[in-house]
């Protein structure tokens, strides 16, 4: 019985040791942003860090959404494919969305540059938790009564996190079906 | 880091080094040195060319509104108010209800709610000078939200550094007319006049130079051109 609909959120860091064109492509594009965008919160140059300018006021935090656009479009070849999540099998699964996040970054080293990209999944169900591993399907299967569900399974993992859930009411027998029948 | 430089001799030294130097050492049967190690160039890489999205000069991005055509010249104070090339000019403003894309939990436009478009990215965009100087804008006359007047932000960078950060406002005649328009009236006027408005409002003189002037009307639309002067 199924337990539950979730979305998996799985969210991919990129530092400067990233290797495949799209990770590089957004790791250069989103520094050579946050050195223009960082300015307008470091107006006297005395900070370098992200964290410095945010600790110093929270606006910075608009960051994430301004540098955002120098590198989310750079995941088009991924043909909305998690890049390095797989199931059990060594498939792919798709995303629905994908959230940028600055992680941090210096305007003197870009060595210390390092952003996020949040993976969020469309909507499957959780039918069993076994151990570690989540025997989920596409939710358009979801189905009751004696039928096969077509279903995969996924390891747990760090960086990975179910971020939506929505149980699903589980049926409850009638209560005359416990009692035995008196036929009189 | 530890390299060694490439040779025959089966006694060559290892060489130490750092990420940015380079030593080589050399002996006698063959020599050749360390190539030196510099830092990584940005992109592109293979799909590299993709652009920024915002970087655009039509930026109304569906929304609906009086049109409005914006030619930013950016000149160089310094330099008998010489035309600045390749100077990156960004602009935002809020949509003809008050509300700016990207951004949730706005209150002060048109609906009185709370209202959120995360994810959004209309009226955003930037573009870079020509060989005039000038940075053109295609997008709709702002409206308002609550205590501020009308205006439009803007951000100017010559070689990546922030020369200027400004916002321009416009005349309360054409605004009114706007804002009285079909598109417009459900929020009707700005209740914040440019002299009462806590950003415009410390300078006479500034409001004047940070005020748009813009000819046409509701049907064709409005046009202008904004001279933007930077001390480089």
């Amino acid at each position: 019985m199924a337990l539950a609909l979730i979305k998996l959120t799985y969210k991919h860091v990129i530092d400067a040791l990233a290797q495949a064109d799209f990770e590089r492509n957004i790791f250069h594009a989103s520094y050579q942003e946050f050195k223009m965008k960082s300015q307008a919160y470091n107006l006297n140059g005395e900070m370098h860090t992200f964290t410095e300018m945010k600790a110093k006021d929270g606006r910075a935090n608009s960051m994430h959404y301004k540098i955002s656009f120098s590198a989310l479009h750079f995941l088009i070849p991924l043909n909305k494919k998690i890049p390095a999540l797989t199931d059990t099998l060594g498939k792919q699964l798709e995303y629905d969305s994908a959230v940028f996040e600055l992680i941090e970054s210096d305007t003197t080293q870009i060595k210390a540059h390092r952003v996020g990209i949040k993976f969020i999944t469309g909507t499957y169900v959780l039918h069993q938790i076994i151990g570690n591993n989540l025997v989920l399907s596409a939710e358009d299967v979801l189905n009751e009564g004696g039928v096969f569900t077509e279903t995969f399974t996924l390891t747990m993992q760090p960086n990975m996190a179910v971020t939506s859930y929505r149980e699903i009411s589980k049926q409850v027998a009638p209560n005359v079906l416990n009692n035995s029948f008196n036929n009189n | 880091m530890v390299l060694e430089a490439c040779s025959k001799s089966s006694d060559a030294t290892p060489t130490t080094t750092s990420d940015a130097t380079t030593t080589g050492t050399t002996t006698t049967t063959g020599s050749c040195v360390v190539t030196p190690t510099e830092v990584e160039g940005p992109y592109p890489y293979p799909g590299g060319e993709s652009t920024n999205p915002l970087f655009r000069s039509d930026v109304t991005g569906g929304q609906t509104g009086v049109p409005l055509t914006l030619s930013f010249i950016v000149v160089n104070t310094n330099s008998n108010c010489n035309v600045v090339t390749s100077a990156r000019v960004d602009i935002w403003h809020c949509n003809k209800d008050g509300y700016y894309s990207g951004y949730g939990s706005q209150t002060g436009g048109t609906s009185g709610l709370a209202t959120s478009y995360i994810g959004e990215t209309w009226l955003r965009g930037y573009q870079t000078t020509d060989s005039a100087g000038i940075a053109k804008f295609i997008t709709i006359f702002p409206g308002w939200y609550q205590g501020r007047a009308t205006h439009i932000h803007m951000e100017v960078f010559v070689g990546g550094v922030l020369k200027k950060t400004a916002q321009v406002a416009f005349d309360k005649a054409t605004a009114d007319t706007v804002h009285t328009s079909s598109l417009y009236k459900a929020h009707g006027i700005n209740t914040t006049l440019n002299a009462s408005d806590g950003i415009f409002g410390n300078s006479a003189t500034d409001l004047a130079n940070e005020t748009l002037v813009l000819t046409g009307n509701i049907t064709d639309g409005y046009v202008g051109t904004y001279t933007i002067g930077i001390a480089l």
